[in-house]
């Protein structure tokens, strides 16, 4: 599913180079639920935004789905992102004038699709997630949870290949944490669902199958998770 | 304070360079604006005076009948009067320059002898003490003193000929000697002849008269009496004035033309002051957490306040000062248009040069520094209300401004449309000053800008639609982000819908004028050729013709009938109104005047004083029929009686209707200034044409004009006379269009995570740029919508309010939908345009960058 090799990530910073990813290779079968952990600083965002398609890297191979995509245009990363990808962002980043059924619908809709098509299965999901009665709410009438779980079903509506999360419980108290990572686990694992989370907490670390542990842009750890006793 | 300044407003406005560039651009254009027309106007009018000043020398007093004159034996008259330590008279005409279109000399009839008194002249390679002994000078009627300087600009030298138009056709002026440029040559732009005043009375058929006698007086009698003395011994009909006083007419005649000038100019800087409100706005909106840092370090309310008031307060200095230069090069590239019109339709006025005054610097640095600081208000109001524990939020920006409908901007707005209507009524403290009515103008603008706001929170769902239609989810969203920050976007729509509301009621004045107008010249001057010297319109500018011409135009074949019209601009009733003569019979044989009340009066009616009134004379002197009024004329004072109210758009000031021999015998002249020529057959009317051409005209200069071209003339001369505030109403939407950049700019930054956040789950870039370039549609179609609308209501309020009270015409209003559909299509795609810039730089924004920005 995913294959990184060698990927070296460099920032230019003024005159400085900063490297954010030093030689990382990874591969990533289809359904696994992969948490990445590691302390600032350590590069799991710039991996996570490299897989996301949002970056490309400075070297190395970077295929999804057998697609090379660190070479991609910048208009079919775009359409890459829209079509294979699924995201769930710390701070739920939902479009304040959108109400929650529209927030989820909106990937679908930059892709061109039709939102009566769309709405019913948004709904459904939206329902499914526990918000029944709730969609037609904007983001400022939603609880944190609540704002996350739309963010989820966002992220799932196009049925995508790969889920990249990105501290989805970091803004959230956690109660509401575990709650939301128990629908993400639970939702990808129905769908066989790729997904990729990072985190710097051990916790929700734990919800996934393996744990990468990143330090100073290189792997130091990868190891399955031992399913909590 | 001033480490502050330094610290917070220096560092932030120099972060965002583009956008304080762009507020300098608006600032300075508008000032550049109001001071380049205020320098044009005092200009225009100080070229004016100081023709009437550098004639007037070092009189007193001066007896004066400017447009009809004198006999010149009323000169003996005044040297009789006690008190009188010396008189001059003296006789001057406005001579068109043959074969240069528009130009012409002042040419001043004196006796040098006598007037040396009063005015100096100096010879360069003439003694002037000798001239009064030069019999050549003083016996032909072809010599002329020029100013050298005139003989330098045009190639001239002594013995070289001038050729002005006469009554009695072109003739050869030879320069007799060189002047010095000063004194009363330096009048009229230097555009001057001295002549001797026989040779003058003689050359341009004026009989024995004269148009002014000036008077030192004994000041022991003091200025009040001798006024009182000199006004027994001319008699009423002639003004006795210190030369201060004159040209008062004339300020009066063109105020309302400048006051129009004026009010362009003015919106240009409103709108101009509106990109600082707006840059101010979103700094405000931006600065949120780092003002709540300064409070909660300590800053107090009124710092806060100052800090932001200062900002603006240096945005507005240094664009007025940018300004100023601009506003130069506003008044140079605009002054001889506006002196050309005002020169058509009021005065000959010879002004070109034009320089910025003190009065111009003090008013730009005052106006742009004022309006930017009070544009500043309540952007640093709502700066000083921000609490120190907002600088604890994240998400500093978001706050890009909710609109509390029940707030002081939407009561103010509110009363100042509920009192525009009625500060109309205000009659106007002075002549031809609607005051009034264009306070009601500036009550709309800012009352429907201060509303706008709310109605931009209403449109994001009606625009939703639309929005999809044209650029797909990316236009949707675009109508959610035009409705969301509505204190950002409602400045350019503001901005906008001023321009267009501007633009569409000048549409509206000008159109429905146009209308009548037309409707005038096709219905009640049907003639078929219209014979005028050295000026297509009769009126101002052309050279009155000799009666004669009308026999040698009546013997061409296919010539029906020639009506002699007099068109004399002339003191009376206290406006400078045009005396018309006519022949009645053809008038109301041929013409079909459009009478609005009473008849026209019958040959009886005629010697018994009854005339005809423009409609617009008798409204502004509420005049109705069987009313009498006096007014002064070479013969005397004679009152008249109103036989008719007509429809007549000769001029604005007003017109009165006298057959042709009655004005012969009351004003003393038979000449004519354009002849009405109605043919047998209208098939040969070119052939007709060409034939009254190659009779006369070489000799007088002569334009022959069809009825169609006499009302493209008309109509030409209409919109010459607007084409100014027309370029300043497009200065104010490109102004509006500034503004939407800097808003969009801002909106930009301040949804910088909103692009990332699109961009991650899939818009491409073309998409984000729809998005931005959508909001600018919807700035554009919002603010052309309201400006098309306002402009209906402020163009039936100049046209049926401040229109009648500058003019006195009230013509029926119709509303300019061409102009309307038009302005609505290039704003909104000018608005798009403008947006393509903000909408490519979020376009650009890296996505990862993007979604880290708070």
């Amino acid at each position: 599913m995913i294959e990184v090799s060698n990927v070296v990530k460099v920032y230019r910073r003024g005159k400085n180079e900063v490297p954010a990813l030093q030689g990382v290779s990874l591969t990533v079968p289809r359904g696994q639920f992969l948490s990445v952990m590691g302390s600032s600083g350590s590069g799991k965002s710039t991996l996570l935004n490299l897989l996301g398609a949002l970056d490309v890297p400075t070297s190395g191979t970077l295929k999804i789905d057998g697609k090379e995509i660190s070479r991609f245009p910048d208009d079919e990363l775009s359409r890459f992102r829209r079509d294979r990808l699924g995201f769930i962002f710390q701070f739920f980043n939902l479009l304040p004038t959108l109400t929650a059924v529209e927030n989820v619908v909106l990937p679908e809709l930059l892709a061109g699709k039709h939102r009566d098509e769309l709405e019913p299965k948004a709904k459904l999901l939206l329902e499914q997630f526990g918000l029944k009665g709730r969609h037609s709410h904007r983001p400022d009438e939603l609880s944190g949870g609540e704002m996350q779980r739309v963010a989820i079903a966002r992220a799932l509506l196009s049925e995508p290949a790969l889920l990249l999360a990105d501290e989805p419980t970091g803004n959230l108290d956690s109660r509401t944490g575990s709650e939301v990572l128990k629908l993400i686990r639970e939702a990808t694992r129905a769908r066989n669902l790729t997904v990729v989370m990072v985190t710097h907490d051990p916790k929700a670390a734990e919800v996934g199958d393996r744990l990468v542990l990143l330090a100073d842009g290189r792997i130091v750890g990868d190891d399955p998770v031992r399913v909590a006793a | 304070m001033w480490s502050l300044i330094r610290l917070i407003s220096l560092r932030h406005v120099l972060g965002s360079p583009l956008r304080a560039l762009l507020t300098l651009v608006g600032v300075a254009v508008g000032v550049a604006t109001l001071v380049g027309i205020a320098a044009i106007n005092r200009s225009v009018m100080e070229a004016f005076r100081s023709t009437i000043d550098t004639v007037a020398g070092k009189a007193d007093l001066t007896v004066a009948a400017e447009t009809s004159g004198f006999p010149e034996e009323l000169l003996e008259t005044v040297r009789a009067v006690p008190g009188v330590l010396h008189a001059s008279g003296g006789i001057s005409v406005v001579a068109p320059v043959k074969d240069a279109p528009g130009e012409s000399m002042y040419v001043l009839g004196v006796d040098l002898l006598d007037d040396g008194f009063f005015r100096t002249y100096e010879g360069v390679d003439t003694d002037v003490g000798k001239l009064a002994d030069d019999l050549e000078f003083l016996n032909s009627t072809d010599r002329v003193l020029v100013t050298d300087t005139y003989a330098t600009a045009h190639g001239l030298e002594t013995g070289d000929a001038i050729h002005l138009v006469t009554p009695d056709g072109e003739k050869p002026f030879i320069i007799h000697g060189l002047l010095k440029e000063t004194g009363p040559l330096k009048a009229f732009g230097g555009s001057v002849a001295v002549m001797f005043f026989g040779s003058l009375q003689e050359a341009f058929s004026k009989g024995r008269t004269l148009t002014r006698i000036d008077v030192a007086i004994d000041a022991k009698v003091g200025l009040e009496g001798m006024k009182e003395r000199l006004q027994k011994a001319v008699g009423s009909n002639i003004e006795v004035e210190s030369p201060d006083r004159r040209g008062q007419a004339v300020q009066t005649m063109v105020r309302s033309f400048q006051l129009g000038l004026n009010l362009g100019s003015g919106v240009a800087l409103l709108v101009g002051v509106f990109l600082v409100y707006n840059t101010v706005s979103i700094s405000v909106v931006q600065r949120r957490r780092e003002i709540g840092t300064l409070r909660a370090l300590g800053a107090t309310r009124r710092r806060i306040r100052a800090l932001f008031a200062f900002e603006a307060g240096v945005f507005g200095l240094v664009g007025s000062v940018l300004g100023l230069p601009m506003g130069l090069l506003v008044a140079k590239l605009a002054m001889s248009t506006v002196s050309d019109s005002i020169s058509e339709i009021y005065v000959k006025v010879n002004a070109r040069s034009v320089e910025l005054g003190a009065t111009e610097l003090a008013v730009g640095l005052t106006m742009g520094i004022l309006g930017s600081v009070l544009a500043a208000l309540r952007p640093s109001w709502v700066a000083s209300a921000v609490q120190p524990v907002e600088a604890l939020r994240k998400d500093a920006a978001i706050g890009a401004g909710a609109v509390a409908v029940k707030s002081w901007p939407t009561y103010l707005g509110i009363l100042l449309l509920l009192v525009a209507y009625p500060v109309t009524q205000i009659p106007p403290p002075l002549e031809n000053f609607p005051i009034g009515g264009y306070a009601s103008i500036f009550f709309i603008l800012m009352g429907v800008t201060l509303l706008s706001p709310l109605v931009l929170r209403w449109l994001n769902y009606p625009f939703r639609g639309p929005g999809q239609f044209l650029f797909g989810i990316s236009g949707r969203l675009a109508a959610d982000n035009f409705a969301r920050a509505p204190v950002r976007t409602s400045v350019p729509v503001g901005a906008m819908s001023i321009g267009v509301t501007m633009a569409v009621t000048l549409a509206a004045f000008i159109g429905s004028f146009q209308k009548s107008a037309d409707e005038w010249i096709s219905q009640a001057i049907p003639a078929d050729l219209f014979v005028t010297s050295s000026a297509k319109l009769a009126g101002v500018q052309n050279q009155p013709m000799q009666a004669a011409i009308g026999d040698e135009i009546r013997a061409i074949p296919n010539v029906e009938v020639v009506d002699p019209v007099r068109l004399l601009q002339h003191d009376a009733l206290g406006l400078r109104i045009f005396v018309i003569s006519l022949n009645q019979e053809i008038y109301s044989s041929r013409g079909k005047p459009l009478i609005l009340e009473g008849t026209l009066p019958t040959p009886e009616q005629r010697e018994a004083n009854f005339v005809v009134l423009s409609e617009n004379l008798a409204r502004r002197r509420n005049l109705g029929v069987g009313s009498t009024f006096p007014m002064k004329t070479p013969t005397g004072e004679h009152t008249y009686t109103v036989g008719a109210i007509i429809i007549d758009y000769t001029s604005d000031q007003g017109s009165v209707i006298l057959d042709r021999t009655i004005f012969m015998k009351q004003f003393l002249t038979d000449q004519v200034d354009t002849f009405h020529v109605y043919l047998r057959d209208r098939a040969t009317l070119e052939q007709t044409r060409a034939a009254i051409t190659a009779k006369l005209g070489q000799r007088f200069d002569l334009y022959v004009l069809s009825n169609v071209e006499l009302r493209d003339e008309a109509r030409k001369l209409l919109s010459s006379a607007f084409s100014i505030t027309y370029a300043m109403e497009a200065v104010a939407v490109a102004l509006a269009l500034l503004g939407i950049i800097n808003t969009l700019l801002a909106a930009v930054l301040d949804r910088t995570r909103e692009i990332g956040l699109l961009r991650a789950v899939g818009a491409d870039r073309k998409q984000i740029i729809k998005l931005f370039a959508g909001e600018a549609f919807f700035i554009g179609l919002t603010g052309s919508l309201i400006g098309v609308m306002t402009g209906g209501v402020v163009g039936y309020i100049v046209t049926k309010i401040v229109g009648v009270q500058a003019t006195g015409w009230n013509f029926p209003f119709s509303y300019p939908w061409a102009t309307a559909v038009q302005m609505v299509v290039v704003a909104t795609l000018a608005a798009i345009i403008a947006g393509l810039y903000p909408a490519r730089r979020a376009a650009r924004l890296d996505v990862v960058e993007a979604l880290a920005y708070e």
